[in-house]
């Protein structure tokens, strides 16, 4: 996973907005929803624009990694 | 009953869909890209705006293009595919260059004098001049609007554009820029929200648009996909300096957090850069694993020939060795001591950045790091797709930031000004670049416009591009965004393509990117609009792949961020040019030689 919690959500939509890669939508009870967890780019933005720090993040990226050596 | 109500009903019975969807909504890894097969798009519909000055991307130059775009008497939008100074690479570039004569102890025409040794000839004097002339002015603007008080920047990029009211919007996705008549009338998109198409009439188009790459993992510019500089390509602009590279490792575990793999710098609030000039993040990191395997030896002293084994180091210029730039660690040279003692204060949009640090997450102590391998092995390819600030995008034909087209401008990492060459020269003037040449394209935006008559896009041409943008959703088969952007990565970033250049090998990678761009590209399928989007991202990244590659073979020589090991030497007598690439008549690349300074 990569955003791998929303919990305490207000429904502000700061997450949404923030994220570059489109990866947060609101549901339709109005809360933030982890829609597409493969863009993510763990770069935690809606973490820090999150005014109630309910976005928790972990380091793996949710589809295949390619680097060009390892 | 619409034709695409009876096709989703009878995708929606498919069981294999059921459990596709399932997995997807868990987030769970199945190990490839899903083609999503939920339609949940009903009729398009279309918005007109018009305007003088259209200003396309929010950061921090579309900021400055916009506000004095506003402040020269135009009438100005901006529109962005994300937030305003929460997309793109400015929200996680965390210094920036301010120079002042005095404090640098030399002049303009040294500092200018400086960069141009160190890029070995590849940066144009008249842009390198600009940067050291107007950063202070734009960095004292930015501390008015509390830039320097926020690690997030949404806050203080917004203040100028409220009191100016300056109409703003967000979320849409610009995809083609209108010309007609020979001369720019605007340009053209979709909302991610909603199924509906933008058109925007403008007397002159400013591209703060950003660079990009190929959605690689460890650098936060998945939403780059140099989306402006194959729009403005595809309507007849010169593109540059598609061969360089920008040399970013990343760490072995979980290469792809961005986050991590830059310690805490991200919540850092910006600060600025004094004069440091460098040599910085080329190829030499990943000419050494090339040769010697990974675990890398790139680390102090080892930067001599023995680290090379039988190839040839990188051309790099006397006096600006490597044992120099790393003690303190790249990025660190140039912070401003004084203002923030711990950090270096750099981030993956500036320049001379300091690499990715292997400890993660880490709360001030023990950030400082040092360079890439110290803390423990690597990888390549952390920011794949990318070149060095500000070396690729469009011509520019003066130094107005101002394009081939007529009423077309770029700024920031959209114009290829070549502001510090082709190697990263002077840290934190990435940033610095991005607001003057922002401010300098919105003036010349604002004067062109006030010349022009208001023209709106004609009613044949608004068809054409509508059926083009929402032609992914259309389709009832084709190849998921997801699936071809794996199939393009899995070309250009891995065997060291672009890091460790030989013909065969970019031979064999155009053959396959010419594939992608005559098969794959024109079958790209979305089923959302979020995925449309990443339709568009994709067809960008497949074209500028087909420059990156038809640029390194063009370049026969090693210069900068440009390695080539079948040509490892620099070659002065036929290479001290830039390439630009075009659409030919025949709609194929054509590729020129520019000298250098011309």
């Amino acid at each position: 996973m990569s955003i791998n919690k929303i919990s305490g959500c207000i429904g502000c939509g700061e997450c949404v907005k923030a994220c570059p890669t489109d990866v947060i939508r609101l549901n339709s009870k109005g809360k933030a929803e982890i829609t597409y967890p493969a863009d993510c780019q763990i770069c935690h933005l809606c973490r820090m624009y999150c005014p109630v720090d309910a976005i928790s993040i972990t380091p793996e990226k949710a589809i295949p990694v390619v680097v060009s050596w390892g | 009953m619409s034709k695409e109500f009876s096709r989703r009903q009878f995708l929606n019975l498919s069981g294999a869909t059921l459990g596709a969807a399932a997995i997807a909504s868990m987030g769970m890894n199945s190990g490839w890209a899903h083609n999503n097969k939920t339609l949940p798009v009903g009729d398009t519909s279309v918005a007109d705006y018009s305007t003088d000055v259209l200003v396309i991307g929010g950061g921090m130059a579309g900021l400055f293009a916009a506000v004095k775009a506003h402040d020269a008497g135009a009438k100005t939008l901006i529109v962005s595919k994300g937030r305003l100074g929460s997309s793109g690479q400015t929200p996680f570039a965390k210094g920036i260059f301010s120079f002042d004569a005095k404090e640098a102890g030399m002049s303009i025409d040294e500092f200018v004098n400086k960069v141009s040794y160190s890029a070995i000839g590849t940066n144009n004097p008249v842009y390198t001049r600009q940067v050291a002339e107007h950063s202070k002015a734009r960095v004292e603007e930015l501390r008015e609007w509390g830039f320097f008080d926020s690690a997030i920047y949404n806050k203080s990029f917004m203040r100028p554009i409220n009191e100016r009211n300056i109409e703003l919007i967000e979320r849409v996705t610009i995809t083609h820029l209108v010309k007609e008549n020979d001369r720019i009338t605007g340009a053209a998109g979709f909302s991610i929200d909603e199924s509906k198409a933008y058109f925007f009439s403008a007397k002159s188009v400013i591209l703060c648009t950003g660079a990009g790459g190929f959605k690689p993992n460890g650098f936060p510019i998945n939403d780059l996909t140099h989306d402006g500089t194959i729009m403005a390509y595809n309507i007849g602009a010169k593109v540059t300096g598609k061969e360089w590279n920008d040399g970013h490792p990343g760490r072995s575990t979980n290469p792809a957090a961005c986050y991590d793999g830059w310690g805490n710098m991200f919540e850092q609030k910006p600060s600025t850069t004094s004069v440091g000039i460098r040599h910085d993040l080329g190829m030499e990191a990943n000419v050494m694993a090339y040769a010697n395997g990974n675990p890398s030896q790139m680390r102090p002293g080892m930067n001599n020939k023995s680290s090379y084994s039988s190839l040839k180091a990188p051309y790099r210029p006397e006096g600006l060795q490597e044992e120099q730039r790393q003690s303190p660690p790249p990025g660190g040279d140039g912070r401003d001591d004084k203002r923030r003692p711990p950090r270096d204060g750099q981030g993956p949009g500036s320049d001379g950045q300091r690499p990715p640090q292997q400890k993660a997450k880490g709360k001030g102590k023990g950030d400082n790091g040092g360079p890439p391998g110290m803390g423990g092995s690597i990888v390549g390819g952390s920011s794949a797709g990318m070149a060095i600030h500000k070396s690729e995008g469009l011509v520019p034909i003066n130094d107005k930031c101002e394009s081939n087209i007529p009423g077309l401008y770029a700024a920031g990492d959209a114009l290829g000004s070549y502001m510090a060459g082709a190697i990263y020269t002077q840290i934190g003037s990435s940033l610095a670049g991005s607001a003057v040449q922002g401010a300098i394209a919105g003036k010349a935006a604002a004067d062109y416009a006030t010349g022009q008559k208001g023209s709106k896009i004609s009613s044949a041409k608004k068809q054409e591009i509508e059926s083009e943008i929402f032609a992914p959703l259309k389709r009832e088969a084709g190849y998921s965004p997801a699936w071809v952007t794996q199939t393009l990565q899995g070309i250009m970033i891995p065997n060291f393509v672009l890091y460790v250049k030989k013909e065969s090998l970019m031979k064999a990678a155009l053959a396959y990117i010419e594939e992608l761009r005559d098969h794959h590209m024109p079958m790209l399928r979305a089923a959302d609009m979020h995925e449309l989007r990443l339709a568009h991202e994709t067809r960008h990244m497949i074209i500028s792949a087909e420059m990156k590659l038809r640029a390194s073979l063009m370049r026969k020589e090693s210069r900068c961020s440009h390695y080539r090991i079948d040509y490892p030497d620099l070659d002065n007598e036929n290479w001290e040019a830039w390439i630009n690439i075009y659409k030919g008549a025949n709609g194929d690349m054509q590729l020129e030689k520019q000298p250098f300074n011309s």
